[in-house]
């Protein structure tokens, strides 16, 4: 048996973490969670993670966005898989359901529309760590 | 203390210039004067004037010459023409070119109050409207953010905790207990996807669409659409026939926004149909247009429902069980065709069904798309 996978939710709305931290946690995940930018940001520089789960609009605008172009400026940082999951769909694209969406804010992210129903969410996160590992295996 | 109003006087005879100056000026107006057209162009971009008394009789550029660079430079800015040959083709003229008003040579001083008046508040007016348009653009910009955030947050939260009770609680809940937090979720489901097509609707602007306006073959429309629509087709077990044209034109448009259009038609028809019924989506071209109908066998739209059907929040009363929908789809649609330059018409029979039939002009200079031969599915 594996380590469990460690993960990281940055969203501002408590009350939406805990419906997915639950999902994760059940699924076998160990969970961290930050509800601001500033902490995620700090969380990140200090501990590993295998994946971040992000949230766009926090605070007063498109914060989640820094975080994400913050991340891809850093070597290190730049190979964490990111899953996007946000309720501003409609100013990205209009979408067809089921599409995977590739915001490229990092080598390896997706996004997902908030509600994310449970299955969905721990596809994503899986297909996301397989992603990565598999991008991370052709580097070495 | 700044004087509220300027007022800018161009004019190459001194003695106008004077009299203006001396009619008008006072604590809470300036008065600017220039005795040529470039130097008064040249004060209509330095001083800001809210309003400009133009002679059309100038040495060097012509009054006229000036009226146009000023309509370029600063669209709103008032300017009120002084005729000084007093014939009323050349004012006619300056006044189709955008002048706001005249004054025929020579005036009294209240004459020109008068007229100052009335150019000043329409000024007044102009600058009024421009900013509410600037606010209603910004308001409708935003709002999608706003809602989306505000609304949405909470909402997205309690399905969210709903979801995962429901899946760790799979084994312990009986029967009608997963069935209670099924009828949650929809309910739930639906209050999200309303506050969607509120977005769609406040937020599309027809003439931001068509800057991004290609060739768009229907028949790729309708497959995208089909796509979408199928599940709840076969729900409710409807056959969706496609007859599309071969050879179709294509027409000019946002793929998107038309198989959004298809596809509220496609949901609209299959929501109205009797169980075990069947659809069809004819794709045709007639003269320079395409044609793209959606005929149901259902319960059809009551005659005085008709005219309001493509209107905000309007929904047909005659509704089958379980039928939900806000009467936006249609509105939503209606706005997208007409940004197409098409039209979106409907025909009705109680009992029968319906038929909605969006026309769309065909592409400019395109030759047939491909080609699509009779499909049937």
């Amino acid at each position: 048996m594996s380590e469990p996978k460690r993960l990281l939710i940055i969203d501002d709305d408590p009350d939406f973490v805990a419906g997915i931290k639950s999902v994760l946690v059940n699924a076998k995940y160990q969970v961290d969670t930050a509800y601001n930018p500033k902490d995620g940001w700090q969380a990140l520089k200090t501990k590993d993670y295998d994946l971040l789960l992000l949230d766009i609009m926090m605070g007063r605008g498109a914060e989640g966005i820094m975080i994400a172009r913050k991340l891809n400026k850093d070597p290190k940082l730049r190979e964490l898989p990111v899953l996007i999951i946000t309720g501003i769909r409609e100013q990205i694209a209009f979408l067809f359901p089921g599409q995977a969406v590739h915001p490229h804010f990092v080598p390896v992210d997706e996004l997902v529309e908030k509600p994310v129903e449970p299955k969905l969410l721990l596809d994503k996160v899986e297909a996301l760590l397989k992603a990565a590992a598999a991008r991370k295996a052709q580097k070495s | 203390m700044q004087p509220k109003t300027t007022i800018l006087v161009i004019d190459d005879e001194e003695v106008v210039l004077d009299s203006c100056t001396q009619v008008l000026a006072g604590p809470q107006c300036r008065v600017l004067t220039a005795s040529n057209g470039a130097d008064g162009l040249r004060l209509v971009q330095e001083a800001q004037p809210d309003l400009v008394f133009l002679d059309l009789k100038m040495p060097g550029l012509s009054g006229f010459e000036v009226l146009d660079r000023i309509r370029t430079l600063q669209p709103l800015l008032v300017v009120i023409v002084i005729t000084g040959y007093a014939t009323v083709s050349s004012a006619v003229e300056a006044m189709k070119k955008g002048a706001f008003d005249f004054l025929p040579k020579p005036f009294t001083p209240e004459e020109l109050r008068l007229i100052t008046r009335r150019g000043l508040e329409h000024h007044r007016l102009v600058q009024e409207a421009a900013r509410l348009r600037r606010e209603k653009e910004m308001l409708r910009e935003n709002f999608a953010a706003i809602v989306s955030h505000e609304l949405k947050s909470p909402l997205a939260a309690i399905q969210q905790n709903l979801y995962a009770l429901t899946a760790q609680l799979e084994d312990k809940l009986t029967e009608p207990q997963k069935e209670l937090c099924q009828r949650l979720k929809m309910r739930l489901d639906d209050l999200l996807k309303l506050i969607h097509s509120w977005l769609r609707i406040m937020s599309v602007d027809p003439d931001k669409l068509k800057e991004t306006f290609k060739p768009v073959s229907l028949a790729g429309v309708v497959a995208k659409a089909l796509e979408s629509v199928q599940p709840h087709a076969t729900r409710k077990a409807i056959t969706i026939e496609t007859v599309v044209a071969p050879e179709l034109p294509t027409v000019q448009g946002d793929e998107g926004s038309l198989t959004e259009v298809l596809v509220n038609l496609l949901n609209n028809a299959v929501k109205y149909s009797y169980p075990n019924s069947q659809v069809t989506v004819t794709v045709q071209p007639q003269n320079s247009h395409v044609l793209m109908a959606v005929q149901d066998r259902g319960v059809g739209i009551a005659p005085e429902d008709l005219p309001h059907l493509f209107q905000d929040f309007v929904r047909g009363r005659a509704q089958p069980e379980g039928a939900g929908g806000y009467g936006l789809g249609l509105a939503i649609s209606r706005r997208i065709v007409e940004a197409h330059g098409g039209t979106i018409a409907v025909e009705s029979q109680p009992g029968k069904g319906s038929t909605f039939t969006v026309r769309l002009p065909v592409a400019p200079a395109t030759s047939a798309s491909g080609s699509n031969p009779q499909t049937q599915v």
